[in-house]
């Protein structure tokens, strides 16, 4: 195929998915589907990104730029076509081209199947991370697992989530370039032999260890404007041999086999979010698997491209970040590599790695720190802990030299504690340089209350880096009508500098922009409301206000507070004729962890509610509740731009960022919404006019945590007990009598530790004022429209340049 | 166990024809190998050029070799590609051996011994 006519133009495209659906697709029957249309499109479009890629490469190495290899368990992509076309400037060309062959474009990119390699935030970030690395020129590449299953597909039956494999093409999509030349040979378990050196020195010797390869797929991650093209690496594991030889010649085929089978469950499945990690072996051994193919293939591509480079200027040639402590073992593996491998003394190789390593906290949950047993990590990495109990024995002794007498703050600091069990984050703390939140809320409790002793220690290694999104993917592409009002009224630089839309204020007094705003959310919520009869079967007024709460099902982000408030909404309407303020139509969305009980009845307690409004007579016309299935990146994409109204309403201090958040707002959706993590700045950027703030803050949540008693809520509310009697009394279960009897305990016996109830009236009070604004059209546009043209700091080109500049001291390169 | 044999003054290199030295080679190899010391001290240069693929069991037959040989000899190891290399570098077996780039250089360290 001559890609080298990339010339424009949509002949080039139409030609190029000809030839692909013959020779890659392998169809010559004339009869095309849609599938074969976007893997003969997604081929054609991988030349251009390959071509990118090379130069890109070439640029980078022809002046020695140096690179950041960003860590990730997750990276949560989901649909790539629309996206590269958008960035590549292919759109209009791809849908000409599509055309001309009888498809439409835009069905052919809703085709795509998610890429689902990531839980929720931390995944989409890394992700978002990386186009915006791209389009800032910067020489960056994300390593992670290829996995086969991501994260599961959800299906609702009889109101409950049910869990089905997701197997994504994690190894035909024409998104990923295999590899093979730059496999690692990864060792894992086996011995610690005390032994002596040639000179007599002690010399603790890794033996007896497994193999697994490492098998990279890079997946092109292009630029807006096409002129940079980085690569997300993903390692697939295989066995290090097909077949135990000796065991299949001996006639036992399983167990010739099984050695093979084990190995290749490393990149089998994505954990799900909020499974206890502890005793997890697996997910030890991927989260070793990863962190050492990244740090071997820094290594090598450091020793190609500066033959005879000391390892000591490793720090000057690359920069590696964990995102949150899964990759956090990257410290003990660069340690191993650097003294074990290339006979660094310790003080050197430790001065690298530090100089080296970042590391992003994402989470204040003190479970959802990760917490591996010396058994597992001696078993599984021997040589690494021997590592970490000497970083631990000289930091501690460090800690005795600065902090001295303090018995008890050494134990906190400890990287090993009293349990028996590494605690990650102190390992990933003690060996970066940099330790940041993201969110300046978050980055705050990060020193004062999860790590004060180690802020302590080195104030000047902690910084916050509020998160940010692709503005790219989450306004251009997913609201291209939006898009062009935006780019008729301050021009197209808003794609690569957002700060740009602050241009929109200029307009929101203005009638008729209000009114062509308006006109442009509407058709969205049809749109929506299209979906939603399409996938749930149920019928929702598009002119109503689209109250959306989507986001990973948890406690702590309150999906609960949100049903209470419908259910609330709900019974005043039936019991006394109470009709709200304004019609409302309730959207949530989300997955629950497999395991996590709680989170799995919210969500069938959602389901009941809907069933019952949404078939009562008297509720119709006033309040619809539906609950969308498989929530995923371009589900989002769909939701995201019809809200009205964004609910984030976590419990103060529980949320880290937030990044769905911040794509609401750029959407024009007004945030409800809690202080936590990213809204406070979010209410910082849009102004208090035009968000809905309630609840208790951080301090004051900290003040009541001792004397907090849920029965006082329920006494001196009567909305609070309307809904417990409610629920008590199986209004929403009336067929399933005590169903949600584990939810009234949890609130009022069980200590409602996420305050529920304390904040319902504070909620309830701001969801009506809600109503009320948005009675009045024209002002309500004028919130919307300035949370468009505030949202500027939210992209994560602004964020990514603060790393760049703060922490990874990594450049743009230009063309 | 494919080896090939070859007398360089009074040293023995011996050239291991297995392109994987792994599991179900290591028994073989520890008696192939260990069979030169059997009588008394030698100085031996394992030319390792055609191995390609080197696992723990691997490393530690050659270690056992080591271990086991008669005290006064010698066990130099050569011609290793970047795979088998970093898999002694890995165990740190390389401050336990020594390893030459080549045959020459090896007996041009046996003679300085």
């Amino acid at each position: 195929m001559p890609l080298a006519a990339h010339a424009s133009g949509h002949e080039s495209l139409s030609a190029g998915i000809k030839y692909h659906l013959r020779y890659s697709v392998g169809n010559s029957s004339g009869i095309v589907s849609k599938q074969d249309i976007l893997q003969a499109l997604g081929y054609t479009v991988r030349g251009w990104l390959i071509d990118g890629l090379i130069a890109s490469e070439e640029r980078r190495r022809r002046i020695r730029a140096k690179r950041l290899v960003y860590l990730s368990a997750e990276f949560l992509i989901g649909q790539s076509l629309r996206n590269n076309l958008f960035n590549l400037g292919l759109l209009q060309q791809a849908e000409q081209a599509t055309k001309q062959l009888g498809f439409d474009l835009r069905e052919i990119a809703d085709a795509e199947a998610d890429a689902p390699l990531g839980n929720g935030g931390l995944g989409r970030l890394a992700a978002c991370f990386m186009e915006s690395l791209a389009t800032l020129g910067m020489p960056a590449y994300g390593f992670g697992i290829n996995y086969q299953f991501g994260l599961f597909k959800q299906e609702i039956e009889d109101g409950f989530q049910k869990e089905k494999a997701d197997q994504w093409l994690s190894y035909n999509s024409p998104w990923l370039i295999e590899r093979p030349a730059e496999t690692c040979a990864i060792p894992l378990y086996g011995r610690i032999e005390h032994a002596q050196a040639k000179d007599g020195t002690y010399n603790p010797m890794w033996v007896d260890w497994q193999i697994i390869i490492g098998v990279p797929y890079d997946l092109p991650v292009v630029g807006f404007g096409g002129r940079t093209v980085n690569y997300l690496r993903l390692y697939s594991a295989r066995a290090s041999d097909e077949f135990d030889m000796k065991i299949f010649n001996s006639g036992d085929y399983l167990r010739a086999v099984e050695d093979k089978i084990k190995m290749e469950t490393v990149s089998k499945v994505l954990y799900p979010p909020d499974s206890a990690p502890a005793g997890k072996e697996l997910r030890l051994v991927q989260e070793y698997f990863m962190v050492a193919c990244a740090l071997r293939d820094a290594v090598r591509s450091y020793a190609r491209e500066s033959p005879g480079g000391s390892m000591e200027r490793l720090g000057d040639y690359v920069t590696f970040q964990m995102n949150d402590t899964h990759p956090a073992l990257a410290v003990a593996e660069l340690m191993r590599i650097l003294v074990d491998e290339h006979s660094l003394g310790w003080e050197a190789a430790w001065t690298v790695t530090q100089t080296c390593c970042g590391y992003t906290n994402h989470t204040l949950l003190p479970e959802a720190l990760e917490k591996w047993p010396v058994s597992l990590m001696e078993r599984v990495v021997p040589r690494h802990l021997e590592i970490i109990y000497e970083i631990n024995r000289r930091f501690l002794a460090h800690v005795e030299r600065k902090l001295p007498g303090d018995q008890a703050r050494s134990k906190r600091m400890s990287i090993i504690s009293d349990a028996g069990e590494i605690r990650m984050a102190n390992l990933a703390i003690v060996g970066s340089h940099s330790i940041n939140g993201v969110a300046a809320l978050h980055s705050q409790l990060v020193k004062t209350r999860l790590v004060p002793d180690f802020y302590t220690l080195w104030p000047e290694r902690f910084n916050n880096k509020t998160n940010g999104v692709t503005h790219r993917r989450w306004l251009a592409c997913c609201n291209p009508s939006l898009a062009e009002l935006i780019t008729s009224s301050v021009g197209e630089g808003w794609l690569t500098n957002f700060s740009d839309v602050r241009g929109l204020e200029a307009h929101a007094r203005d009638k008729a922009f209000q009114e062509e705003f308006l006109r442009l959310k509407r058709e969205n919520k049809i749109h929506l409301a299209a979906l939603i009869y399409d996938t749930e079967q149920i019928r929702v007024d598009p002119e109503s206000l689209f109250d959306v709460q989507v986001k990973r099902i948890h406690e702590y982000k309150r999906q609960l507070l949100n049903a209470i408030n419908v259910m609330h909404a709900y019974l005043c309407l039936v019991d006394e004729g109470a009709k709200p303020a304004v019609p409302r139509t309730h959207i949530f969305a989300g997955k629950a962890a497999p395991g996590y009980w709680m989170a799995k009845l919210i969500i069938k307690l959602i389901n009941n509610i809907a069933a019952l409004v949404n078939q009562d007579p008297r509720a119709d016309g006033w309040m619809k509740v539906v609950f969308m299935r498989d929530y995923r990146v371009s589900l989002a994409e769909k939701i995201i731009p019809a809200a009205d109204l964004s609910e984030q309403i976590s419990t103060a201090g529980m949320e880290a960022s937030g990044t769905g958040n911040m794509k609401f707002a750029m959407n024009g959706a007004v945030t409800i919404g809690t202080l936590d993590g990213a809204n406070v700045e979010i209410v910082e950027e849009v102004g208090v006019d035009n968000i809905y703030i309630f609840g208790l803050k951080v301090e004051e949540i900290e003040v009541r945590r001792n004397g907090y008693h849920p029965w006082d809520c329920y006494h001196a509310s009567p909305g609070v007990r309307r809904v417990l009697d409610a629920l008590r009394d199986n209004r929403f279960s009336p067929e399933e009598p005590g169903l949600f009897q584990p939810i009234v305990d949890a609130l009022l016996d069980g200590g409602d530790y996420y305050f529920h109830l304390a904040d319902f009236d504070s909620y309830l009070a701001a969801q009506n004022r809600v109503s009320w604004d948005f009675q009045d059209a024209p002002a309500w546009a004028v919130k919307a429209i300035l949370n468009v043209a505030r949202s500027g700091k939210f992209t994560s080109d602004r964020a990514v340049a603060e790393y760049a500049k703060d922490i990874w001291a990594i450049k743009s390169i230009a063309l | 166990m494919r080896l090939i044999e070859q007398k360089i003054g009074g040293n023995v290199v011996l050239a291991v024809l297995e392109p994987r030295l792994v599991a179900d080679k290591a028994q073989a190899f520890k008696e192939s190998v260990g069979r030169y010391f059997s009588d008394g001290p030698i100085s031996l240069v394992l030319d390792l050029a055609k191995v390609e693929f080197i696992d723990s069991t691997g490393l530690g037959a050659i270690l056992s070799v080591l271990k086991r040989m008669p005290k006064g000899s010698e066990l130099l190891v050569c011609r290793l590609n970047e795979a088998v290399t970093s898999m002694f570098m890995l165990t740190r077996m390389d401050r336990v051996f020594t390893i030459c780039k080549t045959v020459d250089e090896a007996m041009t360290t046996l003679s300085r011994a």
